[in-house]
């Protein structure tokens, strides 16, 4: 998440000083992204300088400057909402990687490889989850956030038990060589185009 | 502490013409009251399989099953009839209440089937609805039910009376994901009064919510989490950094 | 985390089944759900509502049917005293013979107590009938006659000068109420008219007890035993005439028809509990897991019986009870009888609620205990446990069809047991055949397209409803097939070119209903010759050839009952059932005994000798001239005389008629037509005969049971096919999931209309094989000595049943299922 657009949807709802910037985001985030107080101003700093926000007096950075949003800046962050993250390339996964490399390494299990980070995996989730269960009045930041943690957990362990069903048809049928070398051939022949 | 549920060395055995399907081999598994047990695994694994068995509607073809104390393997088919109707609480996916009686006939429905005048059982039905927030559901019948609210209804059933162990078989499958995780809330609410529950899921979100998660695959457990650890770890907290 | 522990273990010991509290938790269910669905089994409904319902119309004709209550009241025995001896050929006068005839009365009164007398007065002549009027003096509140008495206007006749009649005898002879009547010289007030509502065809004159001075005879009422009534002490001169048949007996044969009735709902609603315990096998299942016993389970499903059964039972019996409220007073211009139309036999209909009922829980049996034998785990996905395998059933079928056949075979037409026996023998037998008909049509399915080999399948899958409803057509065809097949032998019999009663080509015109077996009146010289030229002209109506007179032998001695003697007769003795020590004779085994006169000498080109009998019966050992009192031992002479069991075939020659003491009496005559006669000349002739108050007796042509053979195998096939109709949509509905899915596929409009087309062929076929079958093996038992009768096979039925009924079905199916896709959305409730 990007604190200068973070600083900017705090700063739509009306003028803030700095440290109240600070605490607010904070709140809304859970705790679970602690801030410091340079963030902040740096932040703060190149908003202003890109006319995204502006100040009230020409006082010293201080924790008692009042910011509030500009026009550019308010345009700015209906921008940045309705901009898609970059989603297309791949994150290199080192759970990926590990398993894709146990898959090739002589006498790794890979079955008990998998289930160990499933094992992991799940254990984490029963965290996310006890947080759900004992905050029984959580937060909605919070809660969001924790909803964003479970899914995400979730879908590696959807992955893992994919992966783990691939790797086990795949052991049961090994694939017939002529087949696969199809594809390459034609491939080959589009490339000599 | 008496557990609610004791599998020892439980083989289940089908003959599917002439070959042999094991569905179950060599599980053991123990529920402590006030726990609930996750049991996960992809479908095909036995995991049904061990909820039927642990709820007396099938035989092990071998090992031994304990409900609250009770050995399994020697009992009749009445009173393994009664042991349903008095310990076990079952919930399942989709299809848990009986179509023709209101909610709360059909959470007295277990409690009558044991000899409750319809009164009592009625009271009693009452009260399990009440506690779960369903007051102004009980006279409703079950196509006039939301599909949570069948379940939450199928929870209060599976729990009224003096009930030891909670069966439930892909809970909230059928459901979106709020509804589901009242279900799940409601679920542990029931274990928190000190009943064990076994859960059997595909759904790693769904068996988060358990005290321990084991893993089943292909018939044989094969592992478990450990006792979860609190959710303190997860928040580093202004305060730490 | 704060748990709060159960450490004591759940209580186990106690508690059984529930007790009460469970059965009503689990009848309470069944009751809803019956509320819920009570459409998905409009079809059971239907049929024991009608049954009941047609049950119960017919057990209110039937208790209002003309019976011996007309004449007995509620009395079982009437006793007639007759004053005079032999006819002197007017009324009987004087004070001596009242004398004898009260002498008598007396007697009887002291000997049986409570009595109700009758007195009958000589006839009242009238043109235009033959017997005249009857006039009678009668206690309207006697202690047994007095349901035979209605007074419809005016007072009850009271003392000598006051006359009641009916409304027949009061149009006849232009009486009113309040008008007065010469009779016999005397003039009477005309007080009231009334009836006998038990039978509105008896007309007659009514006065005060006591007031006809000389009777021609009387009736006497009693209740007693056939002890105290036929033993000693009886006096001389008292003739007896015993009740048989209670009231009961049309209420007997009604409800066995109902029976029948009952047992196509019966197996048409095992059909339907076996689709609906399928439908309703998830919440089953459901019940077991929450910790119902298989009792329970079964309790549901048995429920579910008794209350389909009680509803459409209860149901019907209001439907029936409201029409026969409703309708009844139309028929008693066609009962002869006068109906109070909340007079029903209640607890014959009571019976037939209750019949219904358990119908219906017997039905509802099986599939209850396959619910209940379903395990919890299977019946929790909706799979049903497997079907027995059929040869179980097979083996018992078998069984009951050979034991039903030897049934039938050993009862001989004669002992009642053996043939009910073999006749439930053979329909059981029938019933537990047709699984394994349906298992076999699953077997021959491999070959066929793709509609009629999934209709064969589906068949054979679900055996337990499509043998139920296989049975039930089997049932239907069965009974038309026996009923054709039957008939066929009566034609091929009655056709047969020797035997029988008379010749093709002759009638017997008789002055009695009863032929020869009653009193035959006593006619004096200008009756008798009124009466033949009545014959006459019968006879010149089918341009017979020759009339000949049949003449009887009565004993002089007997005295005059109801105005006739009874003429004897050669009666084969039997051992009368109930009467130890008693002989009995059997009116069908006795042969007519025609005095030789010289007409008939010389019709038959007789010449006649001193011998007593003349028959071309090698001997009449065995047989004894009934009707007669004493031993005889008569001379036989050997004459040529056809073989005809009505037609003449042993004459009393005049001499033996002389030693024997005997009078000649005209019974009939004999009219040679000049070719066979056809049924509609015989039809004519019987109409002219009741006009003229004669019986004919003709040779059956057999046209009435071929038209009565077609009439039930078409009734057999309607039923058939009604049955076809509900079971088809029956098992229909319930695959019409796979009819989506095959729809899905991409099946066409005519795969969908060949399946259930091919589904109501098959059942249609096998039911008319196997119903058939059975039908043929049961008569070829009955008719085990005469088999030869069953090579007239009724080619027209047969084939109507065989080819025509499957046609039909297949043709029906597939114009009926056009009308399907509807269907195929509505999903079975889970």
């Amino acid at each position: 998440m990007s604190i200068r657009h973070a600083m900017l949807a705090l700063l739509s709802e009306g003028p803030k000083y700095g440290l109240q910037l600070r605490e607010e985001f904070e709140a809304r985030t859970g705790e679970v992204w602690p801030l410091n107080v340079g963030q902040v101003y740096t932040t703060l700093q190149r908003l202003e300088r890109d006319h995204l926000v502006e100040s009230d007096d020409e006082a010293d950075p201080g924790p008692q400057k009042s910011f509030r949003i500009t026009a550019g800046g308010a345009e700015e962050l209906a921008g940045w909402l309705h901009t898609p993250p970059d989603l297309a390339s791949p994150p290199r996964d080192e759970l990926i990687i590990k398993i894709l490399v146990a898959v090739r390494l002589p006498g790794a299990d890979v079955h008990e490889i998998i289930q160990t980070h499933r094992r992991h995996l799940v254990e984490l989730m029963q965290q996310w989850t006890r947080l759900k269960d004992e905050e029984g009045d959580l937060d909605l930041g919070l809660a969001l956030v924790v909803d964003a943690e479970l899914y995400r957990l979730d879908s590696v362990v959807r992955w893992l038990d994919t992966a783990d069903g691939r790797l086990k048809r795949a052991a049961a049928e090994p694939p017939a060589p002529a087949r696969e070398a199809a594809p390459q051939i034609r491939r080959r022949a589009g490339a000599r185009r | 502490m008496t557990p609610v549920l004791e599998l020892t060395g439980v083989s289940k055995t089908y003959l599917d013409g002439a070959d042999e399907v094991h569905a179950l081999r060599e599980v053991d598994l123990t529920v402590e009251p006030g726990r609930m047990v996750a049991v996960m695994g992809p479908s095909g694994s036995g995991k049904s399989t061990l909820l039927t068995i642990a709820g007396a509607l099938e035989t092990p073809t071998t090992g031994g099953v304990r409900v609250a104390g009770q050995p399994l393997t020697a009992m009749s088919r009445d009173d393994r009839a009664r042991l349903r109707r008095r310990a076990i609480g079952y919930v399942f996916q989709d299809f848990n209440l009986l179509p023709g009686l209101t909610a709360a006939e059909n959470v007295a429905l277990p409690l009558e089937l044991d000899g409750q005048p319809a009164g009592k059982a009625r009271a009693a039905g009452l009260r399990a609805l009440a506690e779960l927030g369903l007051t102004d559901r009980a006279s409703r019948f079950p196509d006039q039910l939301s599909g949570g609210e069948r379940q939450r209804v199928a929870i209060a059933r599976a729990v009224v009376g003096d009930r030891r162990l909670l069966l439930a078989d892909e809970p909230t499958g059928a459901l979106d994901s709020a509804s589901g995780e009242a279900v799940m809330r409601l679920i542990l609410a029931a274990c928190k009064s000190g009943v064990g529950a076994v859960v059997v899921t595909h759904d790693a979100q769904l068996a988060s919510w358990a005290d321990r998660v084991v893993f089943i695959r292909d018939g044989r457990l094969i592992d478990h989490t450990a006792p979860r650890p609190g959710p303190e770890s997860l928040l580093p907290g202004p305060a730490t950094r | 985390m704060s748990v709060t522990v159960h450490e004591r273990p759940p209580v186990l010991g106690a508690g059984g089944h529930g007790g009460m509290p469970a059965r009503r938790a689990v009848l309470r269910w069944a009751w809803r759900m019956f509320r819920r669905e009570w459409r998905q089994q409009s079809i059971v409904l239907a049929l024991l509502l009608l049954t009941v319902a047609a049950t119960t119309l017919g057990l209110g004709i039937g208790a209002n049917a003309p019976s011996d209550a007309s004449v007995f009241g509620t009395a079982n025995y009437v006793l007639t005293v007759s004053s005079a001896g032999p006819p002197t050929g007017g009324p009987a006068t004087g004070a001596a013979t009242g004398d004898r005839l009260g002498g008598t009365l007396d007697a009887l009164r002291s000997s049986f107590g409570t009595t109700d007398v009758i007195r009958h007065g000589p006839k009242i002549p009238f043109p235009g009938s033959a017997t005249g009027f009857d006039l009678r003096d009668q206690d309207p509140a006697g202690p047994y006659g007095r349901p035979m008495l209605r007074l419809d206007q005016g007072r009850w006749p009271q003392g000598p000068d006051e006359i009641a009649v009916t409304d027949r005898v009061a149009a006849a002879l232009g009486l009113g109420v309040g008008g007065g009547w010469d009779l016999d010289g005397r003039r009477r007030a005309v007080t009231a008219l009334v009836e006998n509502p038990l039978d509105l065809h008896d007309e007659f004159a009514l006065v005060a007890p006591g007031q006809i001075a000389a009777p021609d005879h009387a009736d006497v009422l009693v209740r007693a035993s056939a002890d105290e009534v036929l033993g000693a002490g009886r006096p001389a001169g008292v003739s007896v005439q015993e009740r048989f048949g209670d009231g009961n007996t049309a209420s007997v044969l009604v409800l066995m028809f109902a029976t029948v009735g009952l047992v196509f709902a019966g197996l048409m609603a095992a059909a339907g509990f076996t689709v609906l315990g399928r439908r309703r096998l998830r919440a089953i299942g459901m019940l077991g897991a929450i910790g119902a016993s298989h009792r329970h389970v079964r309790l549901v499903l048995l429920a579910d019986g008794l209350i389909v059964g009680s509803v459409g039972a209860a149901a019907g019996a209001a439907v029936g009870v409201a029409g026969w409220i409703a309708f009844s007073p139309r028929l008693e211009e066609s009962l002869a009888h006068r109906v109070d139309r909340y007079q029903l036999p209640w607890t014959a209909l009571v019976t037939a609620v209750v019949l219904a009922t358990v119908t219906a829980v017997a039905a509802a049996w099986w599939p209850a205990r396959a619910a209940a034998r379903t395990p919890v785990v299977a019946a929790l996905s909706a799979r049903p446990a497997p079907p027995h395998p059929a040869h179980r059933f097979a083996a018992l079928g078998a069984v009951l069809l050979i034991a039903g056949l030897t049934c039938l075979y050993l009862s001989e037409h004669t002992n009642k047991f053996l043939i009910l026996g073999g006749i439930l023998g053979t329909a059981a037998a029938l019933m537990l055949l047709a699984p394994v008909a349906v298992a076999a049509l699953g077997r021959v399915a491999a070959r066929l397209p793709l509609a009629a080999r999934l209709a064969l399948r589906d068949l054979a899958r679900y055996r337990s409803r499509s043998g139920a409803a296989l049975a039930a057509i089997g049932l239907a065809i069965g009974i038309a097939a026996v009923v054709s097949l039957s008939a066929a032998v009566t034609v091929a019999k009655v056709t047969a070119p020797s035997g029988g009663n008379v010749p093709a080509d002759q009638i017997i015109i008789w002055l009695d209903a009863e032929r020869m077996n009653g009193t035959i009146p006593v006619l004096s010289a200008d009756q008798l010759a009124d009466r033949r030229a009545r014959a006459g002209a019968i006879a010149g109506e089918l341009h017979a050839t020759s009339v000949l007179t049949l003449t009887g032998a009565a004993s002089a001695d007997t005295p005059l009952d109801h105005g006739g003697r009874p003429v004897v007769a050669l009666g084969k003795p039997t051992a009368a059932p109930g009467r130890p020590g008693m002989t009995a004779y059997r009116d069908d085994e006795s042969i007519p005994v025609y005095v030789a006169t010289p007409e008939l000498l010389a019709h038959y080109g007789i010449a006649a000798t001193t011998a007593d009998l003349l028959t071309p019966r090698a001997s009449i050992d065995g047989y004894d001239l009934i009707r007669r009192r004493g031993a005889w031992q008569p001379t036989l002479q050997h004459v040529s005389l056809p073989d005809y069991t009505s037609a003449p075939n042993v004459l009393l020659s005049t001499e033996g008629m002389a030693r024997l003491g005997l009078t000649a009496m005209p019974v009939g005559w004999l009219v040679q037509a000049p070719g066979a006669l056809t049924q509609a000349q015989v039809d004519r002739a019987q109409q002219a005969a009741a006009a003229a108050g004669f019986a004919v007796e003709s040779r059956p042509t057999g046209a009435d049971q071929a038209r009565l053979a077609a009439q039930l195998t078409a009734a057999g096939i309607a039923v058939a096919l009604g049955v076809l109709a509900m079971t088809v949509g029956l098992i229909r509905s319930e695959t019409a999931r796979d009819l989506r899915t095959l729809a899905a596929a991409g099946a066409r409009r005519r795969t969908r209309r060949g399946l259930t087309a091919a589904t109501a062929g098959a059942l249609a076929l096998g039911g008319a094989i196997i119903g058939t079958a059975c039908a043929y093996l049961a008569l070829l038992a009955w008719f085990w000595r005469e088999a030869h009768w069953l090579a007239h096979p009724p080619v027209f039925e047969l084939i109507a049943i065989l080819a025509g009924l499957p046609v039909v079905a297949y043709a029906g199916g597939w114009l009926l299922a056009g009308r399907e896709p509807g269907m195929i959305a509505r999903q079975p409730l889970d």
